[in-house]
């Protein structure tokens, strides 16, 4: 193609070529005889000025007597022009006959003005004078005559150089119009031949790019010739066919990737073991496309390797071989870990894993952990042999079944491992919750008992009393340690039965403010002095009337703290998604001893003044809420109470 | 009918116009007087013409002195500016028209005189005054020191004192050039002409040189010599002194000397004309009673 495009421009250069050089040619041959014609036509006014100048100068010597006055100027003028006129005549090229012509009406010119000059300059008597001016005359005479006799040359050579001229140019013309169409008509079939011969390959080529777009690899174009196109066509075959080739071997590998992946997931589902093997066989088979698999694994009673599943049933596998321990290893040495092929020509020396009578050949894949040999995999009996292909995908195949293998034993260990914590777990509970139903039997018992121990006391004082004064002093001791009595069992119970939440949506500082101004009676006659820093928060969403007992009781503690009065900050914030709520005394703060156990049921340190349950309550509520309460304290400059709830949603 | 008052103011502008248009078209008529071919005369004399125009940016024309005769006539009617007159007519010219020597060019040898030269066929007898009775002679004009008074002076000299019944034919020819080719083609039998026309031609024309001999030579005279009016602004006259004197020093004057066939231009003075005095006392002249018609 690069050929015939080179010797097509080149025709085409070539037309173009004889086209400009035709025109140039007759336009130089146009202008030449148009240039000869306007030369003549020159020539012809230079001959008529010539005519003018010597009938100028005869007229002036026919009219001037013997003395020559102001008209011997325009004598010596057109003289002179008429000399300058013949030279310039001269100069130019003529044939040998009007060069002659042109000499003589030289020579008769010189003549003139000789005759003319000795005629104005004789001083002589009037005949001689006249007879000077009839020869100047004559010879004026003569120069006229042959002037008009060469016009009628020159008018006659005017006439043919301008009929060749004319024809000269309707000849050319014609010739040139006849170039312009045949270049026109040429370069047309040269341009529609060259496109048809461009375009029928490009559109042949690109109907076979869209086959091979719409998926149909390996389709190939019919189009062949000896041109460059018809390389890319071939190469196009070619590309075609390997994509093909390609695109069939991308689908085997996708196939076994597929099944691969498949066989791989089955052996990280592996829960039962003896389940699962002769599926994960069959799969095996199905992706090397062979007959049979068998798993060969390591019988640790009879430390031997047995058939554990085939891809052809439990009983088949049941039925196989058993390798010793010894061979595995030998074997596994000699093949230095590799797979061994059998077919006949290769793996001889591996008798023990050999194909049987009914199979054709055979490939054996080590399963092995860092450790210890797990087992092997034999595939068998495949049509058209195993390839270093199918080595490569058994030897991944096997890695992983070594793998899952190793973690099937893992997570069964992980199985027994977990049922002896959960027992474990169990009996502990169950310590640690007759250890609290114990601790708290003994709160309760201690703490009923007192009341008790004075009912009982003054109850034995009454009956031996008479003094109706001191009974009743009694029985009003007696009246309160009961009620007394009564507010444990009462606040054991509250603290037993979980009250249910109320959740409405509530503004933390509004309660803050309620619970302050309802203890303010409390806090004046404790000479604490309250300070708010409460700030800008968003809704909450809570029980308000556990709030307010969680905060009550906060406060009282405060309060109780500092027996000689201080300084309680209450301050709220908001941080990220939690309402910070924070009472800070100036007390005499907390031991760490005790820190640990101030949220515990009955605990307190107020003796009489507390039944140890008013914290506990607190924590319970705030956790009900999805908070959490915190303390800080040092001992000498107070404590912080920090609760965290979270804001409305 | 008009009044003749309007004529008369019509006439008078008609008058001014014309002095206008003159003023317009001013310009320097200079006479030659025909020594040899008048148009190739006039053609060695144009450069020079063109270099005056150019230097004084005034025109100056030549123009042909038909017949030597004439020449002061036509000086005054023509009202020539000036004219490059030969040692006769240079005189006539200081006596009859107070007109000032300027400057004569010098020839191309250095010198700046010419002679008068009588010359006759070789083929001829003619050798001397006495061989030229009975015989054709062709003098240039009765106006010129060296085409006739001093032939006439020679032929006093030789006691010939009527030329008319001494020669058969006597005749003017008007220019040197003609009385040489006169006698060359054999119209006259005696001719005589100025040495530098007759070299001029010689140059040219060989055969003048093998077929005339010259049988009496003058003493120098001085050429052709400019001669202006001394009416003409003496700036002008002076400048045009200080062009002719100083042209031969640039490149553009040379080359107009070169086709005047001179070397440089040289100041002319009075004194340059006194053998005219000598020659016309022989040829018994008087020149400002001359009739030279």
């Amino acid at each position: 193609m690069k050929k015939r495009l080179i010797y097509s421009l080149s025709l085409l250069f070539l037309l173009f070529s004889i086209g400009a050089g035709l025109t140039m040619l007759y336009t130089y041959r146009i202008t030449r005889d148009l240039e000869s014609v306007i030369n003549l036509h020159r020539i012809e006014i230079i001959r008529q000025s010539f005519v003018i100048n010597i009938q100028t100068v005869q007229s002036n010597l026919y009219a001037t007597g013997t003395v020559f006055g102001k008209e011997l100027d325009t004598i010596v003028d057109n003289v002179s022009t008429m000399d300058d006129s013949i030279h310039n005549c001269k100069s130019c090229h003529h044939n040998r006959d009007m060069t002659e012509r042109l000499n003589n009406v030289d020579n008769m010119i010189q003549q003139y003005k000789d005759a003319i000059s000795y005629l104005v300059t004789s001083t002589a008597n009037e005949e001689r004078i006249e007879r000077l001016k009839v020869v100047a005359v004559g010879i004026g005479d003569s120069l006229l005559s042959k002037t008009q006799e060469m016009a009628t040359i020159a008018d006659a050579t005017l006439r043919t150089k301008t009929f060749e001229a004319i024809n000269a140019i309707n000849k050319s013309r014609m010739i040139l119009i006849l170039t312009l169409v045949t270049s026109l008509l040429l370069a047309l079939g040269i341009a529609m031949t060259l496109t048809r011969q461009i375009t029928r390959p490009v559109t042949e080529l690109a109907n076979a790019a869209r086959m091979i777009a719409s998926g149909r690899l390996g389709y190939k174009t019919e189009y062949r010739d000896k041109t460059e196109f018809g390389e890319v066509a071939e190469s196009f075959n070619a590309m075609s066919s390997a994509l093909q080739v390609e695109r069939e071997k991308t689908d085997r590998y996708i196939e076994q990737l597929s099944g691969l992946y498949k066989v791989t997931i089955s052996f990280y589902d592996i829960m039962d073991i003896e389940q699962s093997l002769h599926e994960i066989c069959s799969n095996i088979s199905s992706i090397l496309k062979a007959d049979r698999t068998t798993l060969i694994l390591l019988d640790e009673e009879q430390n031997a390797f047995r058939p554990a599943a085939s891809s052809q049933g439990q009983e088949k596998a049941a039925s196989d071989m058993t390798i010793s321990m010894q061979d595995v290893v030998e074997m596994y040495q000699l093949s230095d870990g590799m797979p061994v092929i059998m077919d006949g020509e290769t793996g001889g020396e591996f008798h023990s894993i050999a194909p049987g009578p009914e199979e054709k050949n055979a490939i054996t894949a080590w399963m092995v952990t860092k450790e210890n040999i797990l087992g092997m995999i034999r595939v068998s009996s495949k049509e058209e042999g195993f390839s270093e292909e199918d080595s490569r995908l058994l030897v991944i195949l096997a890695s992983h079944m070594s793998v899952a293998m190793e973690n099937a034993e893992l997570y069964s260990n992980l199985q027994a491992r977990m049922v002896e914590l959960r027992e474990t777990q169990e009996q502990l509970i169950q310590s640690a919750k007759l250890a609290a139903i114990g601790e708290l039997a003994s709160n309760v018992a201690h703490e009923i008992n007192n009341p008790l121990t004075s009912i009982i006391g003054f109850t034995e004082l009454s009956k031996e009393d008479d003094d109706i004064e001191a009974i009743r002093k009694s029985l009003d001791i007696i009246e309160k340690e009961s009620l007394r009595a009564r507010d444990i069992v009462k606040q054991l119970l509250n603290f037993a039965r979980k009250k249910p939440l109320n959740l409405a949506e509530i503004m933390i500082n509004d309660i803050i403010r309620e619970v302050i101004s309802f203890s303010s009676s409390q806090t004046r006659m404790g000479r604490v002095k309250v300070i708010e820093e409460l700030g800008e928060l968003p809704p909450a969403a809570g029980d308000a009337d556990q709030l307010k007992q969680v905060f009550l009781n906060l406060i009282t503690n405060s309060i109780h703290a500092m027996p000689d009065g201080g300084t309680l900050r209450v301050a709220t914030s908001l941080m990220g998604e939690y309402i910070l709520t924070t009472f800070s005394d100036t007390g005499h703060g907390i031991p760490e001893t005790v820190r640990q156990r101030i949220f515990e049921p009955f605990f307190t340190t107020k003796k009489e003044k507390g039944t140890g349950l008013g914290l506990s309550i607190s924590y319970r509520i705030i956790q009900d809420h999805g908070g959490r309460i915190d303390v800080e304290s040092e001992e000498g400059k107070g404590t912080t109470f920090i609760v965290r709830l979270p804001k409305k949603t | 009918m008009r009044s003749p008052a309007v004529y008369a103011v019509l006439l008078v502008m008609l008058i001014c116009c014309t002095a206008t248009v003159c003023h317009a078209e001013q310009e320097i008529l200079i006479g030659l007087i025909p020594e040899e071919n008048i148009f190739n005369q006039m053609a060695r004399h144009k450069p020079l013409a063109s270099y005056l125009s150019d230097r004084l940016k005034t025109k100056v024309r030549f123009t042909i002195l038909s017949r030597y005769g004439d020449v002061m006539d036509r000086f005054m009617t023509r009202k020539m500016d000036g004219a490059f007159f030969g040692v006769f007519t240079g005189v006539l010219a200081m006596e009859k028209l107070d007109a000032e020597p300027i400057a004569h060019p010098v020839n191309s040898d250095g010198t700046s005189d010419v002679q008068s030269y009588i010359f006759v066929r070789k083929d001829s007898n003619i050798r001397n005054a006495a061989d030229m009775q009975g015989k054709r002679i062709a003098f240039v004009d009765r106006a010129t020191v060296t085409g006739y008074l001093f032939a006439l002076s020679y032929l006093k000299e030789n006691g010939i004192t009527d030329p008319k019944k001494y020669f058969r034919e006597i005749s003017f020819t008007g220019s040197h050039g003609s009385a040489i080719y006169a006698v060359l083609d054999g119209r006259a039998d005696i001719g005589t002409a100025k040495s530098k026309i007759f070299q001029m031609l010689v140059a040219k024309d060989h055969i003048i040189k093998d077929e005339l001999v010259i049988i009496k030579r003058s003493k120098n005279l001085p050429d052709t010599t400019l001669f202006l009016r001394k009416d003409m602004p003496k700036n002008i006259r002076d400048r045009i002194r200080e062009i002719l004197l100083s042209m031969h020093n640039d490149k553009d004057g040379r080359e107009v000397l070169h086709k005047l066939d001179a070397k440089m231009f040289s100041e002319a003075k009075k004194g340059d004309f006194s053998y005219f005095q000598e020659l016309a006392q022989k040829a018994g002249i008087t020149p400002r009673t001359y009739n030279y018609r």
